[in-house]
């Protein structure tokens, strides 16, 4: 207890979850506190086992092994007391398709003992205008704002959100990160699952990376980049590709990786690997396009640990 | 109960804006009673159009014309004679406007004489049913009757009819139960499907995020397919009685006991499909395969009769046969509940049995 007295009060603990469906462990040993106040951000390609994990700790499964404890309640026990005060989105958007939004609203605040009036819910999202459309006649972005919005009609201590912005377009993904750090600032926690690093990068206090149903890094996206990837990245496509081998040996490179034509050098020295890319390649005759120097972002973490994109 | 009444609501809604549902819930039992009931309505004691053709002598022929002409059923003359021609008579009733053509033979005139039956030709179409089921046994009788004062013999025994007043049972009084019977099935099992799709739309799991008890989910369900059939049976009763007089004669207590139950068994059976069916698109020819059969075995049209022996004990089994059987009972005979604790058991044991199967099996996900 004291060890833990450094950290804010952690108002979900999770230890040792494992989940097994058939011989195939999606959730394979996760254990990871979320303190009061954060932002945690759960990233992962397609099948790494965040849906699970996210939805063993809302008490939607069961899990085989290891214990979940949520506002200081075990979801094992407690799960319908527990769920009076989380919001939560699930992946899936679909909600009754002929019901309209305001109907659709005060059916899901009545659930509740607590609620925030439907007007507040449904302009976080901005649907005024679309309070008697019925869910069937709305566009897949606008259900998808309602479904995220619905997650906060219970006022939640803690709120649940599942890829919330996927579907969005550019725009409307950026009010949904408004809607995000303005909530954040009322002091409320939020667990957030993406595939979107930028997302990630911008909302997240902490975030966790998980694949083949383990956590294989967890910590602040600034501190994750640091401490993984010192270089910057060197990004463009080349014709008449070369080794790797020659790539690797280019002074400064410290590592290669390629995706289908897309080439990425991780260096520790800027010019030397550039001029001498710019040699290789007019001795080679091949030809450098979109090239581009940058910072070493959190796909680079991830790619670095898991030596694949985390795009689906 | 603040999410109780919530549920109820939803449905309610979600009702009203389906057509489909809208449709098989009460236009449909509507149109099978307008229609079933215009086609088989009662058509009355009717007059048949007899033609004779007189061979022999015309006392003969106005003799068997008198005869026919004093037949009186229901204080209708049944017979409207003319006398004419063969070959005229013979081309009317090909024309279908006469019923039938009697031919008096020569013999006729000196059968007395002659110590053998003299045979009257009839001709008439055997495949009108009046025909073969009315004119033929009428027509038997007058013949008798007219043999056996030519041959003086006395009577012995003689019949007099003593009517008594009796639920005249028509068959729009046997088919109103029976469309009834059939609505609440429809209404129930349908229930099955909704929750089908509201599961394969991930709508369940995302009630499941939430407070809300399932077995609030499953109760708000169940009160507004009781409140729907209750409306159904009403509607199906008033458009029966205002198109065709049928009248329930029946306790209205006892009618709405076994509308509520026969509304149990066919929730619980659409559950138990929702147990086994996972996709809308196999739940809807599923449940056309169990309900389309179960409509027409268990008397919902036509008394299941002359069944081949490997269908009477699916006969004897189905839970309609009991629950139109029921609504039967109480409708048209006025039967009081503990007349039909067979019906009752079998509903029972029917729901009690869907429903373990259904919490065994079922999932919500």
């Amino acid at each position: 207890m004291t060890a833990m007295s450094v950290r804010p009060e952690a108002i979900i603990e999770v230890s040792d979850l494992f989940k097994a469906y058939g011989n195939i462990k999606a959730v394979n040993g996760v254990s990871l506190d979320v303190a009061k106040g954060e932002v945690f951000g759960m990233l992962g390609p397609n099948g790494a086992g965040k849906t699970t994990t996210v939805e063993i700790i809302e008490g939607l499964r069961t899990p085989d092994s290891g214990t979940v404890r949520v506002l200081g309640m075990d979801v094992s026990k407690d799960v319908r007391a527990i769920k009076e005060h989380l919001g939560i989105q699930p992946q899936n958007a679909a909600l009754f398709p002929t019901l309209n939004v305001q109907e659709i609203v005060n059916f899901f605040s009545s659930l509740y003992q607590k609620s925030i009036p439907s007007s507040e819910v449904i302009e976080m999202v901005s649907l005024q205008e679309s309070r008697k459309v019925l869910f069937k006649n709305l566009s897949g972005g606008q259900q998808q704002r309602l479904s995220v919005a619905l997650a906060f009609v219970n006022d939640p201590d803690i709120v649940f959100l599942d890829e919330p912005t996927t579907g969005l377009d550019p725009q409307a993904r950026r009010v949904m990160w408004e809607v995000i750090k303005t909530y954040r600032r009322t002091g409320k926690t939020i667990f957030l699952t993406t595939h979107y690093m930028e997302e990630a990068e911008r909302l997240c206090d902490r975030v966790a990376i998980m694949d083949h149903g383990q956590i294989i890094v967890m910590d602040s996206p600034q501190r994750m980049i640091e401490e993984h990837i010192k270089e910057s990245a060197i990004q463009f496509k080349m014709t008449n590709y070369p080794s790797q081998e020659a790539l690797t040996n280019l002074t400064g490179v410290t590592k290669v990786v390629k995706e289908e034509d897309e080439i990425i050098l991780y260096t520790d020295n800027i010019p030397s690997t550039i001029s001498e890319l710019l040699t290789l390649a007019s001795a080679r005759s091949s030809e450098l396009s979109d090239l581009f120097i940058r910072q070493a972002t959190l796909e680079d973490v991830f790619l670095k640990l898991t030596g694949k994109r985390i795009r689906d | 109960m603040k999410s109780f009444t919530s549920v109820f609501i939803a449905h309610y809604k979600q009702f009203i804006r389906d057509r489909a549902a809208l449709f098989f819930t009460f236009i449909f039992p509507i149109i099978f009673i307008l229609i079933f009931g215009w086609a088989f309505r009662d058509p009355g004691s009717r007059t048949f159009d007899i033609g004779l053709v007189d061979q022999g002598s015309p006392q003969s022929a106005s003799f068997i014309a008198k005869a026919l002409d004093s037949v009186v059923i229901k204080g209708d003359k049944t017979f409207k004679v003319t006398t004419g021609e063969m070959d005229k008579q013979l081309k009317l009733l090909r024309n279908g406007d006469l019923d039938a053509v009697i031919i008096i033979p020569k013999e006729m005139d000196n059968s007395p004489q002659l110590k053998q039956p003299v045979d009257l030709q009839v001709y008439y179409d055997p495949s009108q049913i009046s025909n073969q089921q009315e004119l033929i046994p009428i027509l038997n009788q007058v013949v008798d009757e007219i043999d056996r004062r030519i041959q003086g013999t006395v009577r012995l025994i003689g019949m007099e009819e003593h009517s008594i007043q009796s639920h005249d049972l028509r068959y729009i009084d046997y088919l109103v139960p029976g469309i009834l019977g059939m609505s609440l099935m429809f209404t129930g099992v349908f229930g099955g499907l909704t929750t089908i799709q509201q599961r394969q739309a991930h709508i369940i799991k995302r009630l499941g995020c939430t407070p809300l008890r399932r077995s609030m989910l499953v109760f708000g369900e169940l009160l507004f397919r009781m409140i729907l059939v209750i409306l159904t049976a009403a509607l199906i009763i008033f458009v029966g009685r205002i198109a065709f007089n049928v009248q329930m004669i029946g306790n209205w207590g006892s009618l709405c006991g076994i509308v509520i139950l026969g509304t149990l068994v066919f929730a619980t059976l659409g559950y138990l499909i929702a147990a086994f069916v996972k996709t809308e698109e196999s739940a809807q020819p599923i449940i056309n395969v169990i309900i389309f059969p179960m409509m027409f075995l268990s008397g919902t049209f036509f008394e299941v009769k002359h069944m081949p022996g490997f269908i009477e004990p699916v006969v004897k089994v189905l839970p309609l046969t009991y629950l139109n059987d029921a609504l039967r009972q109480i409708m048209v005979d006025g039967s009081p509940l503990h007349s039909m604790p067979i019906n009752i058991v079998v509903m029972m044991v029917w729901a009690v049995v869907c429903l373990a199967v259904t919490i065994r099996f079922f999932r919500w996900d």
